[in-house]
């Protein structure tokens, strides 16, 4: 028999549902790391990225009995961070808005000039600077390494939008922290 | 792994154990595709009641007559049936799409979809004669069908008769 380690999400939340809640831990384990640094990414405050991240798992194990197996459940337990963070800031009004003057004069190709691995690192620090419309989906692609299927999943955006926004990002990171 | 981390999946887990946080039980999510259904069920036989009673109503009669029977027929129209499918709709695709990714499927591929099915069976219905048979002889659908206007009625006495 398969060690509930090696099982996928997917078998193991219906393990979770039918026979032993128990591997709910091994959930936690393989999600807290990188659903904090994706709640801290968007909430920029590292406490409070830790009880959004708590809340979110609470969340997910009321709900878990909603979840359908046949898809994937990183999409649906990055969703439930997003909406518990999205709430969070609503409440403490720390949304960061686009500021006006932001131009995109560069039409050049950004992807030429950030190489992938460099746009990983760069991304990183740069994060915290950028509106969160578009630091959310540059976060997902770069550091949590998602698609832009997921990530249409994750934000319910269409893929074109993800792809535009992504791209945006880049030009904006581009004037927020320039290379040297 | 940070401190705080570790609190979280023993703060999680001791409330799973305790037994404060519980799984909602299937029938609730279930409960929303069930909404969804009698939403869109009750839509749909709307739909197919209007595409048929206009189409009736015309091919009975022309000009004056049909838009006679067309403002009887709104207003005698059972609106409460439209509440309910609002409401279902409203209620389903809520609860569906709080904690599933049912969205997914192409909006305007639902739109036209949707438009042709309530097309296809209004005419269906109306060929075969099912809302003749079946419709008229229940209420509420039976008031909407009958067809003469009151002989008494102003609009009535001044179209001139054909000789």
């Amino acid at each position: 028999m398969e060690k509930p380690e090696n099982l996928s999400d997917e078998k193991l939340v219906d393990k979770i549902r039918k026979t032993d809640q128990e591997l709910y831990a091994i959930i936690i384990e393989r999600y807290q790391n990188k659903l904090l640094r994706y709640a801290n990414s968007l909430i920029k405050n590292e406490d409070k990225a830790i009880d959004i991240v708590q809340e979110s798992f609470i969340n997910a194990f009321i709900n878990l009995n909603g979840f359908d197996i046949k898809k994937k459940f990183s999409s649906w337990i990055y969703r439930i961070v997003h909406n518990q963070t999205l709430n969070n800031i609503k409440k403490y009004k720390l949304e960061t808005p686009l500021l006006p003057d932001w131009d995109f004069k560069s039409e050049e190709n950004i992807e030429d000039e950030f190489g992938e691995k460099e746009t990983a690192e760069r991304v990183n620090s740069c994060l915290r600077e950028l509106p969160t419309m578009y630091a959310e989906p540059l976060s997902l692609y770069y550091i949590d390494e998602k698609s832009y299927e997921e990530i249409s999943d994750i934000l319910e955006i269409p893929m074109g939008t993800v792809a535009t926004r992504i791209n945006r990002a880049k030009k904006l990171m581009k004037n927020i922290c320039p290379k040297n | 792994m940070p401190k705080e981390l570790k609190d979280v999946e023993n703060i999680v887990m001791e409330k799973i154990h305790q037994g404060k946080i519980k799984m909602k039980p299937k029938i609730y999510f279930i409960l929303g595709s069930i909404l969804t259904f009698i939403g869109l069920v009750s839509t749909v036989i709307i739909s197919t009641f209007m595409v048929g009673l206009i189409k009736f109503s015309f091919r009975a009669n022309n000009g004056w007559r049909a838009q006679y029977k067309l403002d009887q027929m709104l207003s005698e129209f059972p609106w409460w049936i439209i509440i309910i499918a609002i409401i279902s709709l409203v209620l389903g695709i809520w609860i569906i799409k709080k904690y599933n990714f049912a969205h997914k499927i192409k909006p305007w591929i639902l739109i036209v979809g949707f438009i042709l099915a309530i097309l296809i069976a209004g005419l269906i219905t109306d060929k075969t004669g099912v809302n003749d048979a079946l419709i008229i002889k229940h209420q509420p659908m039976r008031k909407m069908m009958k067809l003469e206007p009151p002989q008494n009625n102003s609009f009535h006495r001044n179209i001139p008769k054909q000789k």
